[in-house]
């Protein structure tokens, strides 16, 4: 048996094997080729190097992902008060009384609303901005910080301060409403107007991100092709409508995706500015009401948590499917 | 013939072994997970105490959790301070939450994991029956007898809320009762006696001469009030929520005291419900009138630019008593050693002294819990305190619906909320919740105790 010829660094271009030299005793052929033992360990080496690198990270993942996340599951089939050290198996009990209750399909409703105009809101107020922002004028920077900067303040923080604007007693909504000879609405006592309010200061906060985003977009746009339209004699309107917004579509999918998620998940303001989740109920908040607004109802949680987890999975694989196919690459 | 396993196209066997590891794995991750344990349901974790203490020595360093009732923080501290230079247990002053149901809910998870509990904990009225279903709080009877703890001095009827199946659960602290408080100047302004209504129609006579300011009256928000403080009006109609376990807050005697709430904000429009802490907005001047806690009262008397007038609340038709009582009081963990057990109830009686009421009660207007506190000084500094002791004497033990059934707060709120800030049917309300509470009792609380 002959050695394998060398091979070259970096190749792994099948290797043809040279055939033993005849009149020669066939050797025993149960040991794999050198080249093979070789190539054997150096995946071994290079297998422990990455779980070397990964393990930690796997390991961290697995703990603190995978396994809430799977026990999350098992809790969501449980009759289980929180605080007590014994609950009952009830199968897909809790899922049937989410699906067949008026407090569930409520909070469907109400976190269908609250995403559609979040996400709605702060896009195409966002576009809008962006395309202010866009225009070369005196300040532009200064108005681009100012209106990114909602974005990155505290949930918490950004609550606390509307609750003053929104107090119709002492804030300044309702003075300035006052003002024009009008009563503040109830936003706090009056269930559809909490879930007015928190949605317009969740797009106050979140329509700076959508706004930058889409200034990158259209600064992004070939000028050339904006150009050539304008020598045709597209008019603006039409440029926007028939050139930015097609160029712009692979802009407005990534931020479909990415608000869409963040609206489901949107917590922090729903908490303080609304503490009993009258009206706005949405999935998230009403998981963290019954678990521990009163209820302490830990299985029925972690049910609507595992609702909202297969809702986000589902979206944002049919986004992915069906909306990205419109979507216009450069 | 043989016949051969095919496998789903874009499977191979790769991925199929890849699912089965990744299966195994979910089942390791399960199971190494803590969480309650399945098959059970009946009250407790069914384990049986040793609640005998004669051999133990106290921990010598425990955690107290408190949400600081009141603005009671600096006196805790100083409190704090004294126990441990008296005993030599460090305690340390954890503040587990703003308010009673924040602090609720890190104990309960802290139970979930069973780490990180506390020697002694705050609990509301609300709460500790919760915790006594879910095996989480022990009796206190032996730690009484072993620390001779004088329970006849206390005020009796705050000791006997934390008293069921004859054993003591807890011991009085923050200790409350809701507090009639009017603005001088409206009244004065309005030709009105320097004094609370004794009764509500006395008041709705009133009420059209209280116009320095928006409203008359303001109802306590619906939030965390509506359940404790309504039971003043129902009481007075001789309705409530409930009658021990039975639902009756549908029946014609409470409909019609809710009614008159109703109408007492749209058809006759002397009243409006806070938006926000009621005792701040009567603090701001928005209100003539309204009812807010006794704990609230230092702090509106330091905020409030008018001289603030309190008084009993206002009765009903019916004859007896329509004033409940609330706060929190203190109780030991079940899932902690016995040594912080018996710091703990070491704290509890420091805390419960007659000098250390007087001190909490200066801080924050809660009521001093012992019978033999000296309130010379403390009345003399903040007069009205007195008047909040002398109703004591004229409460009533609050409905077992609101304090005993998980969640009947909010539901309370939730409906109450649909006839006072929207003129929602009064009796289809409160058969809707009549309905759900009694949902709540069957599911989770029947159960529980015939188990």
């Amino acid at each position: 048996m002959t050695d394998s010829p060398s091979r070259v660094p970096g190749t792994d271009a099948p290797q043809t094997p040279v055939p033993d030299a005849p009149g020669r005793p066939q050797a025993p052929t149960n040991r794999p080729p050198l080249r093979r033992r070789r190539m054997n360990r150096r995946a071994r080496r290079d297998a422990l190097v990455f779980l070397a690198f990964a393990a930690p990270n796997l390991v961290l993942i697995a703990m603190f992902t995978y396994r809430p996340l799977i026990l999350n599951i098992q809790y969501s089939m449980l009759d289980w008060t929180l605080g007590s050290r014994t609950a009952t198996f009830i199968g897909l009990g809790n899922y049937v009384e989410f699906f067949t209750s008026d407090e569930g399909l409520t909070s469907l409703r109400i976190t269908a609303i609250f995403t559609l105009f979040t996400v709605g809101g702060a896009m195409v107020l966002g576009l809008l901005i962006a395309l202010a922002l866009n225009i070369n004028i005196p300040g532009r920077t200064i108005a681009r910080s100012a209106v990114f900067a909602p974005y990155v303040l505290s949930g918490v923080g950004v609550g606390l301060v509307w609750l003053f604007i929104f107090d119709p007693n002492f804030g300044a909504l309702g003075w300035i409403l006052r003002q024009l000879g009008m009563g503040s609405p109830q936003w706090f006592l009056d269930p559809q107007m909490s879930l007015v309010m928190v949605i317009i200061v969740y797009v106050w906060k979140n329509l700076g991100y959508c706004a930058i985003v889409y200034l990158g977009g259209l600064q992004s746009l070939p000028q050339d092709v904006m150009h050539a339209a304008q020598l045709d004699g597209a008019g603006a309107v039409r440029r926007f409508f028939s050139i930015s917004i097609p160029l712009l579509s692979p802009t407005t999918f990534f931020l479909l995706i990415t608000t869409t998620l963040n609206s489901l998940q949107a917590f922090d303001l729903l908490r303080i500015m609304t503490p009993t989740g009258r009206g706005t109920n949405t999935m998230i908040f009403e998981s963290y009401l019954q678990a521990f607004g009163g209820y302490s109802r830990a299985g029925y949680s972690a049910t609507i948590s595992v609702l909202l987890f297969v809702i986000l999975i589902v979206m944002t694989v049919a986004q992915i499917m069906f909306v990205e196919r419109k979507v216009h690459y450069a | 013939m043989t016949s051969s396993l095919h496998l789903p196209r874009g499977f191979s066997r790769r991925s199929l072994l890849g699912l089965g590891v990744a299966g195994a794995g979910a089942l390791g991750l399960a199971a190494c997970g803590g969480g309650p344990e399945v098959g059970g349901g009946g009250a407790g974790g069914g384990e049986e105490l040793d609640l005998d203490f004669s051999g133990v020595e106290p921990a010598t360093k425990i955690d107290f959790w408190t949400n600081h009732p009141g603005g009671s923080q600096e006196v805790e501290a100083q409190l704090l301070a004294a126990f441990t230079e008296e005993t030599g247990i460090e305690v340390n002053h954890v503040t587990a939450g703003s308010n009673y149901e924040e602090i609720a809910q890190r104990f309960q998870t802290a139970q979930a994991a069973n780490s990180g509990l506390p020697a002694v904990v705050v609990l509301s009225d609300v709460w500790w029956f919760r915790y006594f279903l879910n095996g989480n709080i022990i009796p206190i009877d032996t730690l009484v007898e072993q620390l001779e703890i004088d329970l006849s001095d206390y005020r009796d009827s705050l000791v006997q809320d934390y008293q069921y199946e004859d054993q003591q659960w807890a011991l009085p602290y923050g200790r409350s009762t809701p507090l009639f408080y009017y603005n001088k100047d409206h009244f004065s302004a309005a030709g009105l006696p320097d004094r609370a209504p004794e009764t509500w129609t006395e008041f709705e006579e009133w009420a059209p001469k209280l116009t320095e300011s928006e409203t008359a009256y303001m109802y306590p928000d619906l939030a965390g009030y509506a359940g404790w403080t309504l039971q003043n009006v129902l009481w007075g109609q001789g309705a409530g929520w409930s009658d021990e376990w039975t639902i009756t807050c549908a029946e014609p005697a409470a409909v019609e005291a809710l009614q008159w709430v109703q109408d007492s904000v749209f058809s006759k429009g002397w009243a409006q419900v806070a938006s926000s802490d009621s005792a701040d907005t009567f603090a701001a001047g928005v209100c003539s009138s309204t009812i807010a806690s006794t704990g609230s009262l230092v702090g509106v008397l330091e905020s409030a630019t008018f001289d603030v007038g309190v008084g009993f609340l206002p009765g009903g038709s019916v004859e007896g008593p329509v004033c409940p009582t609330g706060g929190a009081g203190l109780g030991i963990p079940s899932a902690v050693t016995p040594e912080e057990q018996l710091a703990g109830a070491m704290l509890m009686e420091f805390m419960g002294r007659p000098e250390s009421t007087v001190a909490f009660s200066a801080a924050t207007g809660y009521m001093p819990i012992r019978k033999s506190a000296d309130l010379t000084e403390l009345t003399a500094e903040t007069p009205q305190i007195q008047l909040a002791v002398d109703q004591l004497d004229v409460t009533k033990p609050q409905d077992f619906a609101r304090v005993f059934l998980p969640g009947a707060d909010q539901e309370m709120a939730e409906a109450i909320a649909s006839i006072a800030t929207a003129e929602g049917d009064v009796q289809a309300a409160m058969d809707g919740l009549k309905e759900t509470l009694e949902g709540i009792y069957t599911k989770e609380i029947q159960p529980k105790l015939e188990g």
